[in-house]
C-alpha cells in the first residue's frame, strides 16, 4: 500500500507525460519545441492548426475518456462489491452504441457533424430511463445487474439487426469500424460536447467514496451506518451513464479500461473503494493515452483502432490476474 | 437513548404475517436477548426497528434521519460480509463514518475510538492484517470492533455469536454485558439459551411474529414456554455463579 497522495501524484505525473507524448505524435512531423510554440503562441501557420485542431483534442479526449472509464469502473465495482463489474455492465455503452449505429445507418451522422455523438447520448439517456424503470428506485445490486444485462442484450440485438438489414456494405463497414472505438480525427467540438457530461459524471461519482467504503460490510450494515442506498444508486447510475455515455458518443466502444485499471490499482490503495476512485480515474487516463500513442506508433500507416489495442492490452493483464488468483487458492 | 417499538407489524408480499404488534422499550443499561426459533421474526424485527424495512407501527430509531440514527445505534447484521481486502484498522474505522461530515478526514478522536475498539476486541496486533485473510472468529471480532468504534448508545446485533468458538462466544457475551453495565443498551438475537439466560438482563421471546414473553431469564424460560415455543424441555440449576439454564431434550 502506498500513501494515497503519493500514488495520486505519481499517476498524475504519468498522465502528464503521456499527454505530452500524445501531443508530439502524428504524421505532420512537428518537433518538440516547434509543437510547444505552435500550441501556446497564436498564429495562422499549419503547425498551430495541427497542434490545436488535431492533436490537442485527441490528447484531451484520450485523457477524459480514460478518466471517465476508470472512475466509472471503480465506482461500479465498489457499489456491486464485485471486481468483475465494468462500466458497460449497466447497459449504457451498448445503448449509446445503438444510438450511434442508428445515426450512421439513417444518414444522421453524415448530415451534420454532431449527429452521431448526439444520437449516442440519446441512447445513453434512454438506457438510464430503462434501467431505472426496470430496477426500480429501491432494490438490490442484483436487480441492477440483471436490468443492465437485459438492456445490453436488447441493445446488442438491435445493433445486430441494424447491421443485418443494412442495405449498404459501406454503412455496415462504417458501423463495424466505429464500434471498435477510436480517437482519430476528433475536433474540439467533440471535447466540448463530452466535457459537460463527463464533469457531471465526476461530480456525481466522486462523492460516493465514503458510502462505497461502508458498502464493504454489506447493504444492511452500510444503510445502518447512515448510507442512503436509494440516493447512492441514483447517483451511481446517472453518473456512470453520463461519463460512459459521453465517452462512447465521442470515441465509440473502448473496453477493458474500466475493468482492468481498478483491478491493477486496488492493491496499491489498500483495497479502499474511496481511494480507488481518484486513482482509477488517473490510471484510466494514463492507460487510454498510452494506448492511443501505441495506436499511432505501432501501425502509423493503418488505422489501428483504440478499442482493439485496449482489449489487446487488457486481456493479458486479466490472464495475469487469474494466474495470481490461482496461486493464492 | 431508549429504543421504543410500538406495535411493529409486517406482512410480506405473499400475504404471510411475519411480525404482528410487537411492542417493547429497551433502555440504557439493559442487555436484551431476542430469542425464538428459526423463522420467528428476530431478524425482521431488528431490521424493522432500524428502519431498514418499511413496517407498520413506530420505532424510535426508524423515524430518525439516517446519519443521526447511525450516531444512536450500531448494527451487526447476521451475514459477516467483508467485500474487499481492507486491513483491520481501516475496516474498524468504517464505524467512524457517521461521525464525519462529508469530506472530513479521520481525526484524533476517531483514531482514539478505533484504537479503543481494537483493544476491546483484543485485535491490537491485527491492525495492519488483511481482514479477508483472518479466520472466521477473528473476522467476527473485527466486525464487532467496527460496531464499537461507531460509539453509539445502542447496539443491535443479529446472532453475533453464531459460528464462534466457546471462548469467543463467552468473550462476546461478557463484552455486551459490560457495555450494558457502562450504560449502553444492547439487543442481541440469540439461539444459545444457556448463554442468553446467563448474561442477558432480560429476554424477549418471539414466536411466529408475536412477542410471547418478556422478562428476566428465570421468568421467561418456563417449562410451558419452552415446550410451546421451542419444543424442548430445560431446567435451571443453581450454581455458585448463579442459576445456569440447561436445555434437556425434545418434547
Amino acid at each position: 500500500m502506498i500513501r494515497p497522495a503519493a500514488l495520486y501524484g505519481g499517476l498524475a505525473a504519468l498522465c502528464a507525460a503521456l499527454f505530452a507524448l500524445s501531443l508530439m505524435i502524428g504524421p505532420a512531423g512537428i518537433g518538440w519545441g516547434e509543437g510547444l510554440v505552435a500550441l501556446v503562441v497564436p498564429s495562422d501557420g499549419p503547425a498551430t492548426m495541427v497542434m490545436r485542431e488535431i492533436r490537442l483534442p485527441r490528447a484531451l479526449l484520450g485523457g477524459m475518456l480514460g478518466a471517465a472509464l476508470g472512475l466509472s469502473g471503480a465506482a461500479l465495482q465498489g457499489y456491486l462489491r464485485n471486481p468483475l463489474a465494468e462500466p458497460g455492465l449497466i447497459g449504457v455503452s451498448a445503448s449509446a452504441a445503438l444510438g450511434a449505429v442508428l445515426a450512421i445507418q439513417l444518414g444522421l451522422a453524415g448530415a451534420f457533424a454532431l449527429g452521431l455523438p448526439l444520437a449516442a447520448l440519446a441512447g445513453a439517456g434512454a438506457a438510464v430511463l430503462g434501467i431505472l424503470a426496470l430496477a426500480g428506485p429501491r432494490g438490490t445490486a442484483l436487480t441492477l445487474i440483471l436490468a443492465g444485462v437485459a438492456l445490453s442484450a436488447l441493445a446488442g440485438a438491435l445493433t445486430s439487426l441494424v447491421l443485418n438489414l443494412s442495405p449498404s456494405p459501406f454503412a455496415a463497414a462504417e458501423i463495424v469500424f466505429w464500434m471498435m472505438g477510436s480517437l482519430a480525427d476528433r475536433s474540439m467540438t467533440h471535447v466540448w460536447l463530452a466535457a459537460p457530461f463527463m464533469v457531471l459524471g465526476a461530480v456525481l461519482l466522486l462523492p460516493t467514496g465514503r458510502a462505497l467504503d461502508a458498502l464493504t460490510l454489506g447493504e444492511d450494515a452500510a444503510e445502518a451506518m447512515g448510507v442512503r442506498l436509494v440516493r447512492l444508486r441514483l447517483m451511481l447510475v446517472i453518473g456512470v451513464a453520463a461519463a460512459v455515455g459521453a465517452g462512447t458518443a465521442v470515441a465509440g466502444a473502448v473496453g477493458f479500461v474500466g475493468l482492468v485499471v481498478p483491478h491493477l490499482l486496488r492493491p496499491l490503495v489498500g483495497a479502499r473503494p474511496s481511494a480507488l476512485l481518484i486513482a482509477s480515474a488517473l490510471g484510466g487516463a494514463a492507460m487510454v493515452l498510452a494506448a492511443d500513442v501505441a495506436v499511432r506508433v505501432i501501425l502509423p500507416e493503418r488505422d489501428l483502432k483504440l478499442g482493439v489495442v485496449t482489449a489487446l492490452i487488457g486481456a493479458p493483464f486479466f490472464f495475469h490476474l487469474i494466474w495470481r488468483l490461482r496461486g493464492r487458492l | 437513548m431508549t429504543l421504543v417499538l410500538d406495535h411493529i407489524g409486517l406482512t410480506r408480499a405473499n400475504g404471510r404475517r411475519v411480525l404482528d404488534g410487537v411492542s417493547a422499550r429497551i433502555g440504557a443499561g439493559e442487555f436484551v436477548g431476542l430469542i425464538g426459533p428459526n423463522g420467528a421474526g428476530k431478524t425482521t424485527l431488528l431490521r424493522a426497528a432500524l428502519g431498514l424495512l418499511a413496517a407498520e407501527g413506530e420505532s424510535s430509531l426508524a423515524v430518525l434521519p439516517p446519519r443521526a440514527r447511525a450516531r444512536e445505534v450500531a448494527f451487526l447484521p447476521q451475514a459477516r460480509e467483508i467485500a474487499w481486502d481492507l486491513n483491520v484498522e481501516t475496516l474498524v474505522a468504517l464505524g467512524r463514518n457517521p461521525h464525519l461530515a462529508p469530506g472530513q478526514r479521520i481525526g484524533a478522536p476517531d483514531r482514539a475510538a478505533v484504537a479503543q475498539a481494537l483493544g476491546e476486541m483484543r485485535l491490537e496486533g491485527f491492525a495492519s492484517r488483511r481482514a479477508t485473510r483472518l479466520s472466521g472468529g477473528e473476522q467476527a471480532r473485527a466486525l464487532i470492533a467496527r460496531a464499537l468504534a461507531q460509539d453509539t448508545p445502542l447496539l443491535l446485533a443479529d446472532e453475533p455469536i453464531a459460528g464462534l468458538d466457546p471462548a469467543a462466544q463467552i468473550a462476546t457475551m461478557e463484552l455486551f454485558d459490560r457495555l450494558a453495565r457502562e450504560g449502553r443498551g444492547v439487543v442481541a438475537a440469540l439461539h444459545d439459551l444457556s448463554l442468553a439466560a446467563r448474561y442477558c438482563t432480560r429476554l424477549i421471546v418471539l414466536h411466529e411474529g408475536r412477542k410471547v414473553a418478556d422478562g428476566t431469564p428465570m421468568e421467561v424460560l418456563s417449562p410451558e414456554l419452552l415446550a410451546q415455543v421451542f419444543h424442548i424441555s430445560g431446567t435451571f440449576t443453581p450454581t455458585e455463579s448463579g442459576p445456569i439454564f440447561q436445555p434437556l431434550g425434545l418434547v
